[in-house]
């Protein structure tokens, strides 16, 4: 028998029980228990009547260097990340909407170069403008931004590159993370700032 | 037993209208036995409401079967009663039965059509402006990869559609790409109908795995073309 | 943690031979040490434990039955006092002491209701904590100033509620009175807050924001607001006064059945029609708060919003159209039933209106009941081409949902409307005209309603949601508002044709009073397992991952079938602290000499209360 039909009698069960108290029983709080009964078994009995299908959680996925070849799978793994463990997208969209907090993130990889985006995650309060579009001086504003490279998020260099790589390619731009940029496991990690400036070059200032 | 009768006759017409009128609207098909249920249940309950409103219509309705049951002196009626005593629960024990029964039809199925996108694919937005240009490479696109299942019209009678079951998705519909984001047809048309949750039963979509053969920007145009062709625009939040 | 249930296995298998008895014992000693057992197979120090089970229950359907109980009783124990302070407002205003009486009744559950759910939130949190660390530790990390707040709040509302409580005789008359319906005030705005605080926790789980540095007190408040905190505080809020009244109906449905007297009779009738009537006035304004709720969970995350109304938890919404219907349904049968046996002779008269109401209540049911994907078999799948109808298909979208769920609110409104006017003359010259307005407005408001829910299939989702949506809630909400005073301006100046008469009601008012009061508590719990499953396999919604072996979500009807025992168990605790809290009562009632010290104001339980004041007609 499977579970569904095991649940199906204990269901049956009850409502037969209500019906027997409601015919024989007297006492008129053992009745209204009765009707309880009945009404409770019927509503898990129609409950049980749809095709049943629980929601198994996906399988959890890690960061593997060995799989990313070209950079668009980075740009896909930085896709997971931004909306999963970077937790980017509590706060920032891509595209207008009324629920951002934060700034939209549309186009930002062709508004930004590679080297801000990543200052920008890792040391948010640096060099903040007000409205990220703006141009020229910067200006000191209290960002809500917080260190993207330290707990409780805690992104790694990778992680943070692909991220970039995701925001360029949403942005349409050409991707200009490299694959081999990325620290092998094991191999003591580059400084940030400086592996951020070493990239190659084709930084893209559209507009 | 009037108003018993009344209730079977309302019943009666209640199926004939969801058996034979509402299937043979034009556009129509016919129910399935699962909503024709709910909507005799619907029709029971509210005659049962309406009949015990008062005492006289409840008395109306209920003595004569109280009497049927449990009254005395009710003459012939009497083999009838033992009929009904014996017949019910043996009926209650056959639906159980046929219930629990391992038979060899499918179980009845319930596919979510529209289940919800990996929370990788709910917040993009295309990175392709909506210029005219792009909308017409977009709808080019649709005629060469798109069109055959989906149809020319956007209306999912496309020449191969009649193979599959589910049928591909009719766009003209408000009830398929009106209620969804361009994020949901990005994910949908990326990963074809083996990237479905179970929900979706992966399993019997045929939408073929569009990433291995189409880059992401022309899926984005496949996406404005399919809204412009089919006049209907996607959900947004502005 | 597999390991655990392994000896008590081996134990049960060795003992079988040796008969029930030991068996018992040994059960009974494996239960006791359940706790122990959860807390000792966890002692390597390797890693943090993460999660503790108890085997063959397993940790989540205890944490799942003890949290629900939590909620249901905290729900209880903040409606209630908003019940009981509306009619002891009532009764300060119009001067009849009945409602006063029943404001006590009530009030005096309180202290025994409050007890029995602080002891449940107890539990729950010691489960918590032992069952789910790695949560906890997270959580207590944001939230622990606001854990502070809620232990002052719970100080400052039980000393509110012991003088509420304790002050009510002594704080009668004059000014005395007036602070006390301000103390009644004050324990509804500490509730208040009492349920606004845990809800931030609960909605952060849900709709996280992402915390930066900054102090405690920093983090913690922005952790507090977050986008789904204030609505589910207005759903809340309002729920609870609905299942307040609709508790309140269905004790007075059961003691209504077994009233022995007719001033019990009497008595409980009219308690069960002020319950049906509150329960009713909250009714009419849930769903948009609920509405509202669904839209910020949706602007939210998408995602969370498709697996609600669209994906996995789908046909979860048609079983809350199912128990929302009913609810309606129930609460208009009282209304009519009402209608036919308090005012004598107005059957005849009223039959046609309520039959057309009826039926109005119905097709729109039909509609909100019809799924967009339906259950088919193969067969029917391949003739309806896929598993949504060509043609009631269209029922299955928001659009249609909405329009019949403002429909049937409205019919509702009417339901009470009629019932309220049932067996007066208006005497008014300007009755007619009046009379012929408010047949207008309500005629050309269900007209629009459905105009805007046609029209909303045509324009893109979005308009339909800020604009069409919104537009029917406000048109209800107008007619709502334009109506009830025209109807009170009408009627002052009626004259009564046929007086109400109470206790005349028949059995089934008290059973449908009860059932009410059921499909309001399944209800909660059907949305409670809604609200949780839809973060499906993330504790903190895409923060922290539930990584537990009960990452899943159960299916329906497995779900279904802990939520009606819930719903069980809660009845019976909810029927224990009546019984108990009105012990007393039945030991003085007998004899009659209740009846001399009532004009003190003492106990306002049995029949003999309403013998003093006489039936009036509301």
């Amino acid at each position: 028998m499977s579970e569904v039909v095991k649940l199906q009698l204990i269901g049956l069960s009850v409502v037969g029980i209500g019906i027997l108290i409601l015919l024989f029983i007297r006492a008129s709080f053992v009745r209204v228990i009765g009707f309880v009964a009945i009404v409770l078994g019927l509503f898990t009995l129609v409950a049980l009547s749809v095709p049943q299908m629980a929601s198994l959680p996906p399988v959890e996925e890690k960061f593997d260097i060995a799989t990313v070849k070209t950079p668009t799978d980075m740009a896909t793994i930085g896709q997971k990340i931004f909306f999963s463990k970077g937790q980017c997208a509590l706060c920032h969209t891509i595209g207008p909407s009324e629920s951002a907090r934060c700034p939209d993130l549309k186009g930002i990889g062709a508004k930004l170069s590679r080297e801000f985006l990543f200052e920008s995650l890792t040391q948010p309060q640096a060099y903040i403008y007000l409205d990220y579009r703006h141009e020229g001086v910067a200006k000191e504003y209290p960002a809500r931004m917080p260190y993207i490279n330290k707990n409780p998020i805690g992104l790694s260099r990778n992680e943070i590159l692909s991220v970039i790589a995701f925001l360029q390619q949403m942005s349409g731009e050409p991707i200009s993370v490299t694959v081999t940029e990325l620290d092998a496991p094991g191999q003591a990690p580059a400084a940030p700032a400086k592996a951020a400036q070493s990239g190659p070059v084709a930084v893209a200032q559209a507009h | 037993m009037g108003p018993l009768i009344k209730l079977i006759i309302l019943n009666v017409i209640a199926y004939v209208i969801c058996k034979f009128v509402v299937p043979n609207v034009p556009g129509s098909a016919p129910l399935p036995a699962s909503l024709v249920f709910l909507y005799l249940m619907l029709t029971t309950s509210g005659f049962l409401i309406f009949a015990t409103l008062s005492a006289e219509s409840k008395e109306a309705f209920w003595g004569p079967i109280q009497r049927f049951l449990t009254g005395e002196n009710i003459g012939g009626l009497q083999a009838v009663r033992y009929g009904v005593l014996i017949l019910f629960p043996l009926l209650v024990g056959w639906q159980t039965y046929n219930n629990t029964a391992v038979s060899d039809a499918p179980p009845s199925e319930n596919r979510t059509i529209h289940p919800a996108p990996p929370g990788e694919y709910t917040g993009l937005s295309s990175p392709v402006a909506k210029t005219p240009d792009n909308i017409q490479q977009g709808k080019g696109f649709y005629a060469a990869f798109c069109s055959p299942c989906h149809g020319g019209n956007f209306d999912g009678k496309g020449p191969a559609a009649r193979g599959f079951n589910p049928p591909p998705a009719n766009f003209s519909d408000p009830t398929t790409i009106a209620m969804l984001q361009e994020s949901y047809l990005f994910w949908r048309i990326k990963k074809g109908g083996v990237g479905l949750p179970i929900e979706g039963m992966p399993w019997k979509s045929a939408m073929p795995r569009w990433e291995v053969e189409l880059p992401d920007e022309w899926i984005w145009k496949i996406i404005m073309g399919e809204y412009d062709g089919a006049h209907q625009s996607p959900r947004t939040w502005e | 943690m597999q390991h655990q249930g392994g000896w008590i296995q081996k134990l049960l298998r060795s003992s079988s031979g040796h008969g029930g008895t030991l068996l018992g014992l040994v059960m009974a000693v494996g239960l006791l040490s359940l706790p122990a057992l959860a807390f000792g197979a966890d002692a390597t120090p390797a890693a943090p434990v993460e999660y503790r089970d108890v085997p063959y229950v397993g940790s989540r359907n205890i944490i799942w039955v003890v949290a629900q109980l939590h909620l249901l009783l905290a729900g209880f124990v903040l409606g209630v006092p908003i019940f009981a302070w509306l009619c002891e407002v009532v009764a300060w205003k119009t001067g009849e002491k009945r409602y006063d009486k029943l404001a006590k009744e009530f009030t005096k559950l309180l202290t025994s209701a409050y007890a029995t759910t602080a002891l449940f939130g107890g539990i729950l949190l010691f489960l918590l904590i032992s069952f789910y660390p790695k949560l906890m530790n997270y959580l207590t990390d944001i939230f622990f100033p606001s854990f502070i707040v809620y232990c002052i709040l719970f100080l400052v509302e039980t000393a509110t509620l012991y003088l509420y409580w304790y002050g009510w005789d002594a704080m009668q008359d004059g000014g005395k009175k007036t602070f006390h319906i301000f103390l009644g005030f004050l324990l509804n705005f500490f509730a208040f807050f009492i349920m606004v605080v845990p809800n931030s926790w609960a909605t952060f789980q849900s709709s996280p924001v992402v915390l930066a540095e900054g102090s405690d007190m920093a983090r913690a408040w922005a952790a507090t607001w977050n986008p789904t905190w204030w609505p589910v505080n207005i759903h809340r809020l309002i729920a609870n006064v609905v299942l307040g009244g609709y508790i309140c109906g269905a004790y007075a449905g059961i003691r209504y059945l077994s009233a022995t007297n007719t001033e019990e009779r009497d008595h409980y009738d009219w308690m069960g029609y002020v319950g049906n009537f509150i329960g009713v006035f909250g009714l009419l304004a849930l769903p948009f708060a609920g509405y509202w709720l669904m839209r910020e969970i949706y602007q939210y995350n998408q995602q969370m919003g498709i697996t609600l109304m669209g994906g996995f938890l789908s046909w979860l919404f048609i079983l809350q159209a199912m128990l929302i219907g009913v609810l309606f349904l129930g609460s208009n049968y009282y209304f009519w039933l009402g209608i036919t046996y308090r005012i004598p002779g107005s059957e005849i008269k009223y039959r046609k209106p309520m039959l057309a109401m009826l039926i109005a209540l119905l097709l729109c049911l039909g509609v909100w009941m019809t799924p967009h994907s339906l259950v088919a078999s193969m067969e029917e799948a391949r003739k309806m081409g896929g598993s949504h109808h060509p043609l009631l298909g269209v029922f299955g979208v928001m659009s249609a949902k909405m329009t019949v769920a403002n429909l049937m609110i409205l019919v509702t409104f009417m339901s009470f409307i009629m019932y309220w006017r049932a067996g007066k003359q208006e005497t008014a010259g300007w009755a007619k005209v009046a009379k012929a307005i408010m047949g207008a407005i309500l005629a050309s408001a269900a007209i629009a309603v459905i105009i805007l829910g046609v029209w909303g299939y045509f324009v893109p989702a979005i308009i339909r949601i800020n604009y069409f949506s919104t537009s029917q809630v406000l048109v209800v909400l107008g007619v709502m508002l334009t109506i009830t005073p025209l109807t009170a301006l009408l009627l002052r100046s009626a004259k009564t044709t046929t007086e109400m008469v109470w206790g005349k009601m028949p059995p089934r008012a008290g059973y449908s009073l009860v059932l009410n009061a059921v499909m309001v508590v399944l209800l909660m719990t059907l949305m409670g397992y809604a609200r949780s499953s839809s973060r499906v396999h993330w504790h903190v919604y895409g923060v922290v991952r539930d990584t537990s072996p009960y990452a899943f979500s159960p299916a329906l009807g497995y779900a279904a079938a802990l939520m009606s025992l819930n719903t069980f168990f809660f009845c019976m605790l909810v029927a224990f602290i009546f019984w108990v809290a009105t012990m007393g009562d039945k030991a003085k009632a007998p004899g009659g000499a209740s009846k001399v010290e009532l004009p003190q104001g003492m106990p306002a339980m049995a029949g003999a209360s309403s013998a003093l004041d006489e039936p009036k007609a509301h």
